[in-house]
C-alpha cells in the first residue's frame, strides 16, 4: 500500500516515465560542476566518464590499464618517457577530429597553476608533451611514475577539445563541455537533472565492453535525488532504471524486490576511516590511537549498522589492491582489554562520571564528518564501543557543502571519510605525503622515512621495487596507527531487471562507467 | 479576532490579577479534557524529571548484536540501529525536548514581554522596539536555527536561541497589546498623581496586570516551540549524539522505516502527544482565563 502511494507520488513528481529510448538513472548527490581538472569530487568523476574519455581504460579487474583513445603504448627503459600511439577513427561530440594536439592540450591545461588541479599530480611529474604526427603523444616525465598507466585511467585525465574550453570559458563543465565518450554533454541544471545523449559516432569502445559502440539509448537523464527514502521508493516503484546511490540498509529490500537486480561491483577499494591529527595532543600517543582502533568490534559494525554490506578493514589497503603488503594483517588486533591498558600506560585514568582524564582534561576528542548516510551511523556506533573504555567522541557532523572546508582546519582531533582509491600506492601518496599537509594529509604526518619510500615507490621502474617502498609505507603507518580503519564498503548497482548488461565497475565509485553494454 | 485584542480584554477589569479570581482550577478539573492533558502533561514532565530512576536502561549503552529490535517483553518499545533501548531514550529525549520548550518559553517571554511593556510605558521607545520585533517576525525559526548552527555549530544551544528569537517577537506584541490597555485605566494616572516611580508603576500596576495575558499565550506558545526544537532537532540542527532528543531520534530512524518503524515512529508519537496535551491545556487555560468566553 505505502509503497504504490509512493509509486504514484513519485510519478507525479518526476513527471514521464523512462521512455524506451531514454535510460533514467538517479543519483543522491550532484557535483559543483563537471570540469575534472578542477577537482577531487566523485560525483563529478561519473558523469565525466560518461561523455568524456582516458587515453587508456580500467579493466574489470580493477588494476590493469587497457588501451583506449591510446591503442598501444611503449616506455623507455628509464622509464621517463612514455609513446602513446593514438586512434585515428575517434571524433568529438562536436564531430572535431581527435589528434594528438588535442592530449597534448588537456595535459598541458590540467598542469596549468591557474585551474589548481587537484589531482594534477595523478598525470605524472611531466616534462614535456610533443605530438610529431597527428596519431603519435611522447609524454616525457620529470623522473619515472610507476603508477602512470593506472593514473592515466582516473577521470581527471580525460581528454578535452580545447575549442569547447575556450568558447566557454568559466561556464566550461557547466553550461557544456565537449568530449569523445560515447554519451554527449546536453544539459545540467544543478541537483536537479543532468542529461547526456547518445554520441552515434562513437565506436571505439576499449575491449572489455561487449559493445564498441554506439551505446543501445538516445538518451541518458541522471535525476538528483538526495533522500534516502526517495531513492528507494523511486526504484521500487519503477521511476528509474538504474542507481549506484542505493542506501546501503535498504540493499536487503532491493535483493528481495522482484522488479530489481542488484549487483555488486568487484573488486572495489572504498575504505571508512578515521583519520588522527597528530599534531593535536590527545592523539598525539601512538597508544592512543591504537587503543581506539582495538576497542571496537568492526564485524559487528558492518553486519548491525550496514547490514553485512560492509567488510571490516584492519588493514588500510584492501587485501585485493594493487601493492597491498601481507605483513600488515595482524597489527590491528582488537582487544578491549588491551585497549584499557593502553590508555591507562598512557596517563588517562577513568573519571568520575566513567570518562577518562588526564591532567584535568577529559579524553573527549573532537571528530568531524560529513553528515547522513553512513558516517553518522557508524560514528554513533563507535561512540558507543569507546565509551565503554572511556572515551567521549564528540561528534561534529557537517553538512556536505562545509565539511571539506572544516576538515581543512586545524581545531579537531579525529575525522573521517569514505575514500575510494586504485591501488595501494594510490592511497599512501595521497594522504602520507608531508607535501600534502595540511589537507588531504590532515594527519600533519611529518616524516623523512615515509616520504622517501613514497618517493621510490613512485620512481621505481619495476614491479618488485614498486611493491617494496609501498609495503614499508603501509607498515609504518599501520604500526603509527595514524588511521583508524573501520570498514571496506561495498558498491552495488541497482537496475530494474527489464535493464540487461550493466555491470558494476570499481573504478572511483563510477559503478556505470562507459554504460556500452547496457540495453533493454 | 486578533491574539492583542483577546490579551486586552482580559486586563480590562481592573484592580486584580486573572489568577487571582477563584476557581480557576476547579474551572479546569472540571474540563475533562484540559483535566486529562493536564494529567498526561505531568506524567511526562515526572517521568523526564526523574528519568535516571526510571529508564529501564542506560540510554546511551550501545549493542549491536541487539540493533533495532522490535518491541519486546525486554525491551517495550524496542531497540534502535545502534541497540540502545528506545524506551530509555525517549524518556531521556523528553527530558531535552521539555526542557528546550520551557527554555524557550520562559527566556522568550521574559524578554519579548519586557520589550512589550516597556515598548508600552515609554512611548518613545514604542517605534524603535516594535520595529526591531517586525525584524525578528522577518526571519523564521528554522532559518535562524541554521543560522546560529552554521556559526556555533550544531546543538542544544543553536536551538535554544532559534526559539528564543522566535518567541520574543509574538509575545513582545502582546504585551504591548495588553499593557497598552493598562496604560489607559485611571489607576495609572493615579498612581501617577501621587508620585509613584516609574519602576513601581512598571512594575506593580502594569506587569502584574499584563502577567496572566502572557501566561494564556505562552501556554498557546508552548506545544508550537517544541515542535520548532524538534524540528531544528530532526534537521541536526540540535543535540547531537549521543544525546536523546525526540525530534534527533525520529530523524536517525527515518532510514530504517521500511525495516524497523518502531525507531522513527516512537519518538514521533511522543512528540506529538507532548504537543497535543500543552495545546489542550493551553486551550483549556484560554477558556478559563478568558472573561469574554465566560457565561
Amino acid at each position: 500500500m505505502i509503497r504504490a502511494v509512493l509509486g504514484v507520488a513519485l510519478a507525479v513528481w518526476f513527471g514521464d516515465a523512462a521512455s524506451a529510448q531514454t535510460l533514467t538513472m538517479m543519483k543522491g548527490i550532484d557535483a559543483p560542476h563537471y570540469d575534472a581538472q578542477r577537482t577531487t569530487w566523485g560525483p563529478t568523476s561519473d558523469i565525466v566518464n560518461m561523455f568524456q574519455d582516458t587515453l587508456v581504460a580500467l579493466d574489470w579487474d580493477g588494476k590493469t590499464p587497457i588501451p583506449y583513445l591510446a591503442k598501444s603504448w611503449t616506455a623507455s627503459e628509464d622509464g621517463r618517457t612514455y609513446i602513446f600511439k593514438l586512434r585515428d577513427d575517434v571524433t568529438f561530440c562536436s564531430g572535431k577530429k581527435f589528434t594528438a594536439d588535442d592530449v597534448v592540450y588537456s595535459f598541458k591545461r590540467l598542469k596549468d597553476p591557474a585551474i589548481k588541479g587537484p589531482f594534477a599530480w595523478r598525470a605524472g611529474p611531466i616534462k614535456e608533451l610533443r605530438a610529431p604526427d597527428p596519431y603519435t603523444v611522447e609524454y616525457e616525465l620529470e623522473e619515472p611514475f610507476s603508477e602512470l598507466l593506472l593514473q592515466l585511467t582516473m577521470f581527471t585525465n580525460v581528454i578535452h577539445n580545447r575549442e569547447s574550453v575556450e568558447a566557454l570559458g568559466k561556464d566550461y563543465g557547466i553550461k557544456g563541455a565537449d568530449g569523445t565518450g560515447p554519451w554527449c554533454f546536453v544539459s545540467w541544471q544543478p541537483r536537479t537533472e543532468i542529461v547526456l545523449k547518445r554520441h552515434d559516432a562513437y565506436k571505439w569502445g576499449p575491449s572489455m565492453y561487449k559493445n564498441k559502440g554506439p551505446v543501445k539509448f538516445e538518451k541518458l537523464v541522471v535525476k538528483i535525488v538526495p533522500e534516502d527514502s526517495s531513492r528507494v521508493a523511486a526504484m521500487m516503484s519503477g521511476q528509474f532504471d538504474i542507481t549506484h546511490q542505493f542506501p546501503t540498509q535498504f540493499i536487503a529490500q532491493a535483493k528481495a524486490f522482484p522488479n530489481l537486480v542488484v549487483t555488486e561491483a568487484r573488486p572495489n577499494f572504498q575504505l571508512l576511516y578515521y583519520g588522527f591529527k597528530t599534531t593535536r595532543p590527545m592523539v598525539a600517543d601512538r597508544r592512543v590511537r591504537e587503543a581506539m582502533s582495538i576497542a571496537i568490534n568492526r564485524a559487528e559494525i558492518g553486519k548491525a549498522i550496514l547490514q553485512g554490506n560492509a567488510d571490516p578493514a584492519y588493514t588500510f589497503v584492501d587485501p585485493d589492491a594493487l601493492d597491498f603488503d601481507r605483513n600488515t594483517p595482524g597489527i590491528i588486533k582488537e582487544d578491549i582489554e588491551r585497549a584499557r591498558k593502553l590508555l591507562d600506560e598512557a596517563g588517562w585514568k577513568v573519571g568520575a562520571d566513567g570518562i577518562r582524564e588526564k591532567d584535568s582534561e577529559r579524553l573527549a576528542p573532537k571528530v568531524y564528518y560529513t553528515a547522513g548516510g553512513n558516517s553518522s551511523r557508524v560514528a554513533e556506533a563507535i561512540q558507543g564501543y569507546l565509551r565503554k573504555v572511556g572515551i567521549d567522541w564528540r561528534l561534529n557532523p557537517w553538512d556536505s557543502t562545509i565539511s571539506s572546508v572544516k576538515m581543512a582546519e586545524q581545531d579537531y582531533e579525529i575525522w573521517s571519510v569514505v575514500v575510494p582509491y586504485l591501488s595501494a600506492g594510490d592511497l599512501m601518496n595521497i594522504y602520507f605525503d608531508s607535501h600534502n599537509i595540511p589537507t588531504p594529509n590532515r594527519m600533519n604526518w611529518k616524516d623523512a622515512e615515509t616520504d622517501e619510500w613514497l618517493k621510490r615507490g613512485r620512481a621505481a621502474l619495476t614491479e618488485t621495487d614498486r611493491a617494496k617502498y609501498y609495503a614499508l609505507v603501509q607498515q609504518k603507518v599501520t604500526r603509527e596507527h595514524l588511521w583508524m580503519p573501520v570498514l571496506n564498503i561495498n558498491m552495488h548497482q541497482v537496475t530494474n531487471r527489464k535493464i540487461k548488461g550493466a555491470r558494476p565497475h570499481m573504478i572511483y565509485q563510477n559503478t556505470f562507467y562507459k554504460g556500452l553494454d547496457a540495453s533493454l | 479576532m486578533s491574539v492583542e485584542a483577546l490579551d486586552t480584554s482580559l486586563v480590562a477589569e481592573p484592580g486584580t490579577g486573572a489568577f487571582a479570581r477563584a476557581g480557576v482550577l476547579r474551572r479546569l478539573a472540571r474540563d475533562r479534557v484540559a483535566a486529562g492533558a493536564a494529567l498526561t502533561l505531568s506524567t511526562i514532565v515526572l517521568a523526564a524529571l526523574f528519568a535516571p530512576w526510571i529508564a529501564p536502561c542506560d540510554p546511551y549503552f550501545t549493542d549491536l548484536t541487539k540493533a533495532m529490535q522490535p518491541p519486546s517483553a525486554q525491551h517495550w518499545f524496542g531497540t534502535d540501529n545502534t541497540g540502545r533501548d528506545v524506551l530509555s531514550r525517549v524518556i531521556f529525549g523528553t527530558r531535552s525536548t521539555l526542557m528546550l520548550g520551557l527554555v524557550g518559553v520562559f527566556v522568550g517571554g521574559l524578554v519579548g514581554g519586557t520589550l512589550g511593556i516597556l515598548a508600552a510605558y515609554y512611548r518613545k521607545l514604542d517605534g524603535w522596539i516594535m520595529r526591531l520585533v517586525d525584524v525578528m517576525l522577518a526571519f523564521p525559526a528554522i532559518l535562524i536555527g541554521l543560522a546560529v548552527a552554521a556559526i556555533f555549530g550544531a546543538g542544544l544551544t543553536a536551538v535554544v536561541i532559534a526559539l528564543v528569537v522566535a518567541t520574543v517577537p509574538d509575545v513582545a506584541r502582546v504585551a504591548r497589546g495588553a499593557a497598552v490597555g493598562v496604560m489607559g485605566q485611571e489607576f495609572m494616572e493615579a498612581g501617577r498623581a501621587v508620585g509613584v516611580t516609574d519602576g513601581a508603576l512598571i512594575w506593580r500596576y502594569l506587569t502584574l496586570n499584563c502577567v496572566s495575558t502572557i501566561f494564556v499565550f505562552l501556554t498557546l506558545r508552548f506545544g508550537q516551540i517544541i515542535l520548532i526544537g524538534s524540528a531544528l532537532g530532526f534537521l541536526g540542527m540540535g543535540a547531537q549524539p549521543p544525546t536523546a532528543e525526540l525530534g534527533m531520534m525520529a530523524a536517525q530512524g527515518r532510514d530504517f522505516l521500511f525495516m524497523a518503524p518502531h525507531i522513527a515512529t516512537i519518538p514521533s508519537c511522543a512528540i506529538f502527544v507532548i504537543v497535543l496535551a500543552a495545546n489542550l491545556l493551553g486551550d483549556a487555560f484560554r477558556d478559563v482565563l478568558d472573561p469574554r468566553l465566560q457565561t
